[in-house]
């Protein structure tokens, strides 16, 4: 009689864990956040689903200026003063595995977590 | 009374489980830029973050070492004095880059500074197309031949200058996941610009998932490798390129030709427990084209697997890599 108890409590602690873990990795893994670095470090975090309007946010480096467009759901590198413009190329950021990266004024946009299940990605680099 | 003290303690323990995160692995990453390109390295467990940065530490002190542009590094100062004692790492990766050409027929080949030069493929060189004759006079040097090493001491003819970029970021990647290992990480990723590296398996022990980048739309991927303990390194000339009179030339060299490689390959991604070997052999046999890929595999089978993709958007995977390529495109396999 007792065991059945204790397997009853089990049960309700294991079912109410599961649950709670499911809802909190939920809640705390949203796959539109990105994050802007420059020189390795944070410059913004921002959430794409929860930006109304449209914003512009300029960086400075060795270069010129980078312009990010953000809007809704997307973001975009809209123009950079370096040479390569590899970065305004890119165009809008779509997956976790392709970063848009401006190497020569060492700017990163990138998802803050997988948006593809993909751990990484290989490619030609420019 | 009893049995609720018993159940408030269990519910107790759950919640401190649930608190921390359900995380039994601490994770550290870092991102920083070195060898022209941006990095990143994830690694888990008590010491990752010091491993992590001593890995970083290694990989910048090669970049300063091994570059072909940066003012006093050993391979700068090499291409302008011509002979020079070297560094154990200069001197491993000629060698290493020597042997490789021999196993590749030239298709690999260090002594292609003057044609890249050339072509204006480095920073603040503007791109052209070479006159046959500017290329005929760069290819004077080209070939292991001009690249003499007596113990320590590195030689090159007249004409010949080295660029490592096609095995540097490799040795880098080789250095940095023994220093990982050292340090005592067992699981880790790191992304050095295209080339990827897995150190271990992820910390539940899954194998790594790595996509390979579609030539035409560098946003999607073209199909998955899972991997465990290898370095995954792409070459292709959908990334890096100019266009002159319609026509498109990109900055992978053929050394027989002096232009660039016209082998029918937009893209080759080779796996390997050797990372300066998939560097290299990704160049080799973009410029090798599949023809004479799929006969340098039947050779060289157990050294390395690849994946081809041709301009027509084919898709060709080694038999060895058979289990671990996944794709939603119809794909060949290539048998030894």
């Amino acid at each position: 009689m007792k065991n059945r108890i204790w397997i009853i409590i089990f049960s309700v602690v294991a079912i109410l864990c599961l649950g709670v873990w499911l809802f909190i990795s939920k809640v705390s893994s949203p796959s539109k956040v990105v994050g802007i670095y420059q020189n390795g470090s944070l410059v913004e975090k921002i959430d794409l689903n929860s930006v109304t309007g449209q914003r512009e946010i300029t960086l400075s480096g060795e270069y010129g200026d980078n312009v990010i467009l953000v809007s809704n759901g997307h973001i975009e590198m809209k123009s950079a003063d370096c040479p390569d413009k590899i970065c305004v190329e890119h165009g809008e950021l779509k997956s976790s595995a392709s970063p848009i990266v401006c190497l020569p004024n060492k700017v990163v946009i990138k998802f803050e977590s997988s948006t593809d299940g993909a751990d990484a990605k290989t490619g030609a680099v420019g | 009374m009893k049995l609720l003290r018993k159940s408030c303690i269990l519910i107790m323990t759950a919640a401190v489980i649930l608190s921390s995160g359900c995380s039994f692995d601490s994770e550290y990453n870092c991102e920083f830029f070195a060898m022209d390109t941006v990095m990143t390295i994830s690694a888990y467990g008590s010491k990752s973050e010091s491993a992590v940065k001593a890995a970083q530490n290694e990989i910048n002190r090669l970049d300063k070492l091994l570059s072909v542009q940066r003012e006093n590094s050993e391979i700068y100062r090499l291409n302008r004095l011509k002979e020079m004692t070297v560094s154990e790492d200069t001197l491993t990766l000629i060698t290493r880059s020597k042997e490789i050409y021999t196993l590749t027929d030239g298709a690999f080949d260090i002594s292609c500074e003057p044609l890249i030069r050339e072509w204006g493929f480095y920073s603040g060189l503007e791109n052209k197309v070479p006159s046959q004759q500017a290329i005929e006079n760069a290819l004077k040097g080209v070939g292991a031949a001009h690249i003499n090493i007596e113990n320590s001491r590195v030689k090159l003819d007249e004409n010949t200058s080295l660029d490592l970029g096609a095995v540097a970021k490799g040795y880098a990647s080789r250095k940095a996941s023994e220093i990982l290992k050292e340090n005592g990480v067992s699981s880790a990723l790191m992304s050095l610009g295209g080339n990827v590296r897995a150190v271990g398996s992820k910390p539940d022990g899954e194998s790594w998932s790595v996509a390979i980048t579609n030539p035409d739309d560098n946003s999607k991927s073209i199909g998955t490798l899972k991997i465990s303990d290898k370095a995954v390194v792409t070459s292709g000339g959908y990334q890096r390129y100019f266009e002159e009179n319609g026509q498109i030339y990109h900055h992978i060299i053929d050394t027989k030709t002096g232009h660039p490689a016209d082998s029918g390959l937009k893209s080759v991604t080779v796996v390997s427990e050797d990372d300066t070997l998939a560097d290299a052999l990704s160049t080799s046999l973009f410029v090798m084209g599949l023809e004479k890929s799929k006969e340098f595999y039947s050779q060289n089978s157990l050294l390395f697997g690849a994946v081809f993709i041709t301009h027509k958007g084919e898709i060709f995977v080694t038999d060895n890599l058979n289990d671990s390529f996944m794709s939603k495109q119809d794909f060949e396999v290539i048998s030894v």
